[in-house]
């Protein structure tokens, strides 16, 4: 693989889109990283009733959260605030990069925090 | 003009608003707002008759009974949505087979007619939104006398 897909997408989409955010995992100190707002509307139907509110959720480079010390099982958990909200990381799905899962992105799935 | 269907319904609406904590009540509205939880709505319930196996010479007009099965659904957004859900259940079910209002003088359950009033069941349904979300859906069954001539 001779494209570093980090320095040619990642980066460049992030630099553009990302806002800064606050990661607490655990006891650790909390950190600075860039995420992508991928919050997105989203409803439940039950029965004849729809229920509209978001589903929250962004998008984060591992490589990133590896260098600040966040290993993937502390993802779960951890506090996230950014755009002046705070959340918690309720999962995660690991999106892959064609120079291999640890130096793409994860999406980390949301629940309102305090 | 007496409309028993209209009258149980409407006092179903008034009945919901009354427990603790709920933040809307309204009927037959399909989409609502996360703002708006928790909120209960009532959702006119199907009827039916056995006057399909009556063909007597009985006048059409004549009382007939009603089976109506209105359903109210129960929406919350939280963390402890189980808990939630499970406590405004029980105050609906409570409010429901207790009001006063409806036994006595809208369906006339037990000395006061031969109406009735049964809770059905439930089902619940859950997901992910800003917070964990879950839905309860009662079932009651309302038995009335339909009195065309009272229309």
């Amino acid at each position: 693989m001779s494209h570093d897909y980090s320095a040619l997408l990642y980066d460049p989409v992030y630099a553009e889109l990302g806002v800064s955010a606050t990661l607490t995992a655990g006891a650790m100190a909390a950190v600075e990283i860039t995420v992508i707002d991928d919050t997105r509307s989203k409803g439940h139907t039950s029965s004849n009733l729809e229920t509209r509110s978001v589903g929250p959720g962004v998008y984060v480079r591992i490589p990133e959260l590896t260098a600040k010390g966040i290993a993937r099982s502390a993802y779960e958990g951890a506090l996230l605030t950014f755009s002046g909200r705070n959340w918690i990381v309720r999962s995660h799905e690991i999106r892959g990069s064609p120079n291999g899962e640890d130096l793409g992105e994860v999406r980390l799935f949301l629940k309102a925090g305090a | 003009m007496t409309d028993v269907r209209e009258d149980i319904l409407a006092r179903l609406l008034v009945i919901v608003g009354t427990i603790p904590n709920m933040r809307s009540a309204q009927r037959n509205n399909v989409e609502i707002p996360e703002d708006l939880l928790p909120a209960a709505i009532v959702f006119d319930g199907d009827e039916e008759t056995q006057d399909a196996s009556d063909l007597s010479m009985r006048p059409p007009n004549r009382p007939t009974l009603i089976h109506m099965h209105p359903e109210i659904v129960i929406a919350q957004q939280t963390d402890e949505v189980g808990s939630d859900l499970t406590t405004l259940r029980r105050e609906l079910l409570k409010r429901v087979l207790t009001d006063i209002e409806l036994n006595q003088n809208i369906v006339k359950t037990g000395r006061y007619g031969n109406g009735a009033i049964r809770y059905l069941g439930c089902q619940t349904d859950v997901g992910w939104m800003r917070s964990l979300y879950g839905a309860l859906r009662a079932q009651f069954l309302f038995k009335y006398a339909l009195r065309p001539d009272d229309l």
